[in-house]
């Protein structure tokens, strides 16, 4: 197990994997045998065995909505250092993107990963961008040795929630 | 087959005024793909569908993915022949069209039918179909008509770069007697990736092996898709509910002592309805079964329905199926039913009691569908079943001379 900050979260901050919404979760060009979840998911993405890898070529496309709207604050995204990703874009709030289509938007921020910021330590986003985020889409663009496969060991978000309400806690008034 | 948005790309080129395959290969294709959109729509009634031709003036698409299964088939007359086919134009279109597809949780599919040659390199197709890969869309090639050296190959690397996990297929079929439509059905293209829609594609077969109406509901899946659909679900519903039927049937005897009375008598009115509506899938199926089976399951509702008639009647004699045949042995039943719902045993309905009877049960069990007799635990059952209905006796015994003795 790397004993390197696993666990560092920015003040203030939650990890917001508890507030993707499972359903709507998709990631394009993963292989089957090393999907998205193995990144994303508590407990997969700290096993060292289990990672995302891409299929045909080294690019990846995640679209992950939110049960909820966040605003994003940091992100952690570790992987190998020759095939970890290098450059990752990130979108806001915008539903199924494709390929062919990723690069007719301006993205809401734009990463170039260092070796540093794979071994764990937090990237810091235009916090400015993402106030009001319903859904994030991650492009990986390409990855530090430039294969043809990219893998990435785990990526976790974190952020604040905006003060919504949970439509579950609402009850009733019953009349007496 | 899973929820799925195909796109079928048709080879109109030239080429398809070629004979070999009757009546000719564009008949042939026509077909197919109306067969392909039949098996595709009923298998999931949420399933869309699109067509699209790839020579003519240029790519041009008929019809965007829809459920309609008569819109699709109305686009398909009046096609023209001509020019040459643009295999990637056709595969790009095709799957800009699925990016745009109204239900965004329906997997992507392309099926092409390539009868004329292929003029493109290998690695243009490998590019194509990493490229389909990467958007996660399936992709199955039909290919027939022309084949000179190369194009047969050329078509499995671009499968083989689809394909992810077995999702694409490649079917080569050579002219012959038999019809394109026909070799298709055997294919995993027809049948999708799992057992999808088999069940059409059997009927489909048993009406091309020509006369028996091999259709399971004397409804032809081809004329009245929906109609078909529907009783098919609504047999596999009765099925099913027989089944439950029967299970809570056999929960109730086990319970019996404690005074399920409640339970009894909704469990009563299920089987009744289950009786009635078995009646009824009864008479769809008559035509279509052989009198062996149809005289078998003739016999099997008889009884469940005597059991129903007499719930008020107690049957006490080990044979329930000779019981309601032989007058006087019903005569005393009916005596004893008098007796009985004046005595406590009011509060246990016939009909628990007679399924109590193992014999009764196990004829019963035998004639419902999915229900293996030699089955373990329902020996087991069976078993306490027997113990039950002991004890049940011996109280019937008491209570015949309580109400004697009154």
């Amino acid at each position: 197990m790397a004993s390197v900050v696993s666990s560092v979260i920015p003040r203030g901050q939650v990890d917001l994997v508890d507030f993707v919404d499972w359903s709507g979760v998709e990631c394009l060009n993963q292989t089957t045998s090393h999907p998205l979840a193995n990144a994303l998911k508590q407990g997969y993405r700290d096993d060292d065995g289990l990672r995302l890898e891409s299929d045909a070529d080294e690019q990846l496309l995640i679209f992950l909505p939110f049960t909820q709207v966040i605003k994003l604050h940091s992100a952690v995204i570790t992987g190998p250092e020759e095939e970890g990703p290098k450059t990752v874009k990130l979108f806001a709030n915008k539903e199924h993107m494709g390929f062919s289509n990723v690069n007719d938007y301006p993205p809401s921020d734009s990463l170039n990963l260092s070796p540093d910021n794979l071994k764990g330590i937090p990237v810091t986003l235009k916090y400015v961008k993402f106030q009001n985020v319903r859904s994030l889409t991650i492009f990986i663009e390409d990855n530090q040795a430039d294969g043809d496969v990219t893998k990435v060991q785990k990526i976790a978000l974190f952020g604040t929630t905006v003060d919504t309400t949970n439509m579950k806690d609402l009850k009733k008034i019953e009349e007496h | 087959m899973g929820l799925e948005a195909t796109m079928i790309c048709i080879d109109n080129s030239e080429w398809m005024r070629n004979g070999d395959y009757s009546p000719s290969r564009f008949q042939a294709q026509a077909d197919a793909i109306n067969l392909i959109c039949g098996a595709k729509t009923q298998s999931n009634p949420e399933n869309t569908v699109g067509v699209l031709t790839m020579a003519g003036k240029g790519v041009r698409v008929l019809v965007t993915p829809t459920s309609d299964l008569g819109k699709i088939l109305a686009c398909l007359h009046g096609l023209d022949i001509g020019c040459e086919m643009n295999l990637t134009a056709g595969i790009q279109v095709a799957q800009l069209v699925l990016k745009h597809r109204q239900n965004k949780k329906q997997k992507q599919r392309i099926i092409v039918f390539a009868g004329s040659p292929i003029n493109y390199e290998k690695k243009t197709l490998e590019a194509i179909g990493r490229k389909l890969k990467k958007s996660s869309v399936a992709l199955d090639v039909v290919d027939f008509g022309e084949s000179d050296d190369g194009k047969a190959e050329k078509l499995e690397t671009l499968v083989a770069a689809v394909n992810n996990n077995d999702n694409s297929h490649i079917v080569h079929v050579s002219p012959g007697p038999n019809a394109l439509s026909d070799v298709l059905i055997s294919t995993p293209i027809f049948s999708g990736d799992g057992e999808g829609g088999s069940g059409f594609a059997a009927a489909a077969a048993a009406a091309s092996a020509g006369g028996v109406s091999g259709f399971d509901f004397g409804v032809d899946p081809n004329l009245e898709p929906e109609l078909a659909l529907a009783l098919r679900i609504s047999m596999e519903e009765e099925r099913a509910r027989q089944e439950a039927a029967a299970k809570k049937a056999a929960e109730e005897a086990a319970k019996e002592e404690k005074g399920g009375e409640q339970a009894s008598s909704s469990h009563d009115t299920t089987m009744s309805e289950a009786v009635n509506t078995s009646a009824v899938i009864a008479d769809d199926k008559r035509q279509n079964l052989t009198d062996d089976e149809a005289a078998l399951l003739e016999q099997a509702l008889a009884m469940s329905m005597d059991g129903a008639k007499s719930s008020s009647v107690d049957m006490i004699d080990a044979d329930m199926s000779d019981a309601t045949t032989e007058d006087p042995e019903l005569a005393y039943a009916l005596k004893m039913s008098v007796q009985e719902s004046a005595g406590d045993s009011s509060t246990h309905s016939g009909m628990s009691k007679v399924l109590e009877d193992q014999s009764f049960v196990s004829s019963v069990l035998n004639s419902l569908p999915g229900v293996d007799p030699n089955d373990p635990s329902l020996k087991d059952f069976l078993a306490s079943l027997q113990d039950q209905s002991e004890t049940q006796q011996k109280q019937k015994e008491d209570s015949p001379e309580k109400d004697g003795d009154k």
